[in-house]
């Protein structure tokens, strides 16, 4: 994609009266970070990027942002948020709309047609992280790193996300305004992570996770950054009754992911969020990837793709499945 | 395990059929396991994945939830809701490894006792397999 | 004293009896783990996620446990001695820092009895992590502060400074596997400590930031520097100087505990009243009481920075809040 162009459409959309503020990427303090930009002027859209880099799902500022009572007298702010999405990103925000979590009328869409992200992870690995900017690109079919001035190209299979390879939708499904060319869907590949938990047995699998869930410090990072948790009151949260207790162990941390991973069966679109910034590299996505299969396979649903969906935990066919029932 | 192992279960019962199903096995003098401690919800529809994790975490081995049969729920939908979700849940718990035979769903009518003797029967018998779940308990009396 | 790398693993069966704490990579992040008999931990690693403040200041700890409806309390008997094993500078002179505050009205007796109960063995950092900035905020990579005996590894031998009598003991209890120093071997520490401190690339000026953080109350950096904060207990969780808890008793039948956990000034229930009324409603003010307990409370009651410039918050935040950045931006404000 073209910045300059991204910055011109970016610097006209919130010169527009009807517009808040734009939420994009920008270059984040050192080395690959990546961090989300809350432009308000000409100024700060020059700032914009798009790159291999820009993983975060911006959708979840949308509900993120604090309704604060509007103090007597004044006008509450109606103008619309600009937000810049991938596909998975786009899927949020349909989700968002199918659950009424957000108006389409508040938000104007700038979809980014994605050719897939690195994962930062993979990338520190092979290629430590710098003080220095290290500038990050797609070119032709794979990507090319600029480590202070060297040139190192890779090849888009050494560096591509998880998500990525198993995303269905690299284009917006919902966007007021495109920008560059769409891309062609790649072959997806297997789920290896969520096969590999299902090659185990109970016993395995209950050991697996009890791995798992006993590092989590429940920081609660998963939850935040997923754009489709933003209950005002979570139930996780919850002191009476505590349904899930405050003490950190293993018992309560899998009560807290089993409950977390389930309030998003029906719901996840797969951004990955959740998995990028555990601290502790709990792999949160087999969790969801295995409900959204199962909600796709058995139950013939498929989230965040059209926005007058029904909600897929809020209805139900009459002919859902039934065969666990005694 | 124990040769005297007798598993705990928590049910969930719908207030208007298998609650009801469950007392008419009892006022028709059927003999069913004891293990069962019935708590009764208005719906299945209002069971909450998170009950079942705190009956699992506070001691039962195995859990139930039963309610209408499709068609004849009291709210009209309850029922069909519950499925869905709780298909989910025991997909999920499945995958976490919490053993299949915990965790079951039933339909039980006001009018079945003998089906609803079955139901725990067949609940208590895999529980009884599945073993106790200690791995999974509150360890808030622990220091 | 000197200890030669090949009797590394001898000097660690020397300290079995003991509970013994070492960091392991534990198939990706590298976290501190119990010892097993007879395994010798391998020390590269540049630092844990997780900081060890959990020595002293578990997530979860219990104060006492109590039966519902009686008047008696049942203390915790806290008695097993513990040695942490490659604990780096800078998460050691958290623990003197945070020390500070737990003597400070009331002698908290869960931290200073753990802190008695524990030896902690430092490791300086040769190789300081990209985001190490210790030097900015008063510690360094071979600091002593908060620990009782430093390993300096030069090479192919541990140079082994004894900081207290816990030290000293260890010392001790190993003296036959260690060899004096010699002038060689200070050198040595010299060269590699001073190697250590020019690797540490990122750097802050952090002088009159606590004195003209309050004059910055209502700055509009803090919307700035706080518009892409999720509200996640990452950077408090894993900070090494963060000790903000939370009390709560938990019941089970009529069986109870009081216990304290880690709570962080980022979540939103954490100032919210009973009233439902949140004298910090947004992510901005609980941004700005971060930076401001770490560089401007803090040093007001205890003439230190609650930052030791670990890095961890800087790493790990998933939306690259940069503290070191934050603080550049309030001298500029200044």
């Amino acid at each position: 994609m073209n910045l300059g162009q991204l910055r011109k459409i970016a610097a006209e959309v919130v010169a527009r009266e009807d517009v808040k503020y734009l939420i994009g990427w920008k270059q984040g303090s050192y080395g690959y970070r990546i961090a989300p930009g809350f432009v308000e002027d000409a100024a700060g859209a020059a700032e914009l990027i798009f790159s291999p880099l820009c993983t975060a799902n911006l959708a979840t500022y949308l509900t993120l942002v604090e309704k604060l009572p509007v103090p007597r007298g004044q006008e509450a702010d109606k103008r619309k948020v600009a937000l810049m999405v991938k596909g998975c990103d786009s899927r949020a925000v349909t989700q968002l709309l199918v659950e009424k979590g957000i108006h389409r009328d508040e938000v104007v869409v700038i979809g980014c047609p994605c050719p897939g992200m690195v994962d930062p992870a993979l990338l520190t690995e092979k290629y430590p992280e710098t003080e220095e900017t290290v500038e990050v690109k797609w070119s032709g079919d794979g990507f090319l790193l600029n480590r202070s001035g060297e040139e190192i190209k890779v090849p888009r299979d050494e560096l591509l996300a998880e998500k990525c390879r198993l995303c269905r939708y690299p284009n917006p499904v919902i966007s007021d305004i495109l920008l560059g060319e769409a891309v062609e869907p790649w072959e997806l590949a297997e789920d290896n992570g969520v096969a590999e938990v299902e090659g185990k047995d109970v016993g395995g699998r209950w050991d697996y996770w009890e791995e798992q869930f006993a590092k989590c410090v429940r920081c609660y990072s998963c939850r935040n950054v997923c754009p489709l948790c933003y209950c005002q009151d979570c139930i996780l949260d919850r002191l009476n009754p505590t349904w899930v207790n405050r003490a950190v162990n293993f018992s309560e941390n899998t009560s807290f992911h089993i409950a977390r991973a389930f309030h998003l069966a029906g719901r996840c679109i797969g951004c990955g969020e959740c998995e990028r910034v555990c601290p502790v590299n709990i792999p949160l996505g087999r969790l969801n990837r295995k409900l959204a299969r199962e909600v796709r396979d058995k139950y013939g649903f498929e989230p965040g793709v059209d926005p007058e969906a029904e909600p897929f935990q809020a209805s139900f066919k009459p002919d859902d499945p039934g065969d666990f029932i005694l | 395990m124990s040769a005297d192992y007798e598993p705990n279960i928590v049910a969930f019962l719908c207030n208007w059929c298998s609650y009801a199903g469950a007392d008419l096995a009892g006022t028709s003098r059927v003999h069913y396991p004891a293990n069962v401690q019935v708590i009764r919800v208005m719906c299945s529809g209002r069971v909450n994945p998170l009950y079942v994790m705190n009956a699992l975490q506070q001691g039962a081995d195995g859990v139930l939830v039963s309610g209408c049969h499709p068609g004849d729920c009291h709210y009209m939908e309850g029922n069909f809701r519950a499925r869905r979700r709780l298909g989910m849940l025991k997909s999920l718990m499945e995958f976490v490894g919490v053993d299949p035979r915990r965790f079951h769903m039933s339909w039980v009518s006001a009018s079945e006792g003998h089906k609803w003797k079955e139901v725990v029967e067949k609940t208590v018998e895999d529980a009884r397999e599945a073993g106790p779940f200690e791995g999974f308990r509150r360890q808030q009396i622990d220091w | 004293m000197l200890l030669n790398k090949d009797k590394w693993p001898e000097f660690v069966g020397r300290l079995a009896g003991k509970k013994l704490l070492a960091p392991q990579s534990g198939g990706d992040a590298v976290r501190f783990a119990p010892v097993s008999d007879g395994e010798v931990p391998m020390l590269d690693f540049k630092n844990t996620r997780v900081p060890p403040k959990q020595a002293l200041f578990p997530q979860t700890e219990t104060m006492y446990r109590f039966q519902l409806g009686t008047e008696e309390i049942e203390l915790p008997q806290l008695d097993e001695e513990t040695i942490w094993l490659g604990v780096r500078p800078c998460d050691a002179r958290a623990m003197a820092i945070v020390e500070k505050l737990f003597r400070w009205d009331i002698d908290d007796p869960y931290y200073l009895k753990r802190r008695e109960l524990t030896t902690l063995v430092g490791l300086a950092c040769n190789e300081p992590g990209l985001n190490c900035f210790c030097p900015s905020v008063g510690g360094g990579p071979a600091s002593t502060e908060g620990l009782d005996l430093l390993m300096i590894d030069l090479d192919d031998r541990y140079l082994l400074e004894a900081i207290t009598p816990k030290g000293e003991a260890l010392l001790d209890v190993t003296g036959d596997l260690l060899d004096e120093v010699k002038a060689d071997a200070v050198k040595e520490k010299e060269k590699v400590v001073s190697a250590a401190e020019k690797k540490i690339k990122r750097t802050v000026d952090t002088e009159g930031v606590s004195a003209g953080l309050p004059g910055l109350w209502e700055d509009p950096l803090w919307r700035r520097v706080s518009a892409a904060c999720l509200g996640c207990g990452t950077c408090t969780y894993l900070c090494p100087t963060c000790h903000c808890f939370d009390i709560q008793d938990e019941t089970e039948g009529f069986e109870a505990r009081r216990c304290r956990m880690w709570d962080s000034c980022m979540f939103e229930e954490y100032t919210v009243h009973t009233s439902g009324h949140n004298p910090r409603p947004t992510r901005r003010e609980r941004t700005r009481n971060r930076i401001n307990h770490k560089y401007s409370y803090y040093v007001d009651k205890f003439a230190v920075t609650a930052c030791v410039g670990c890095g961890r918050c800087v790493n790990l935040c998933p939306v690259n809040i940069d503290i070191i950045e934050i603080l550049r931006q309030v001298k500029e404000a200044l």
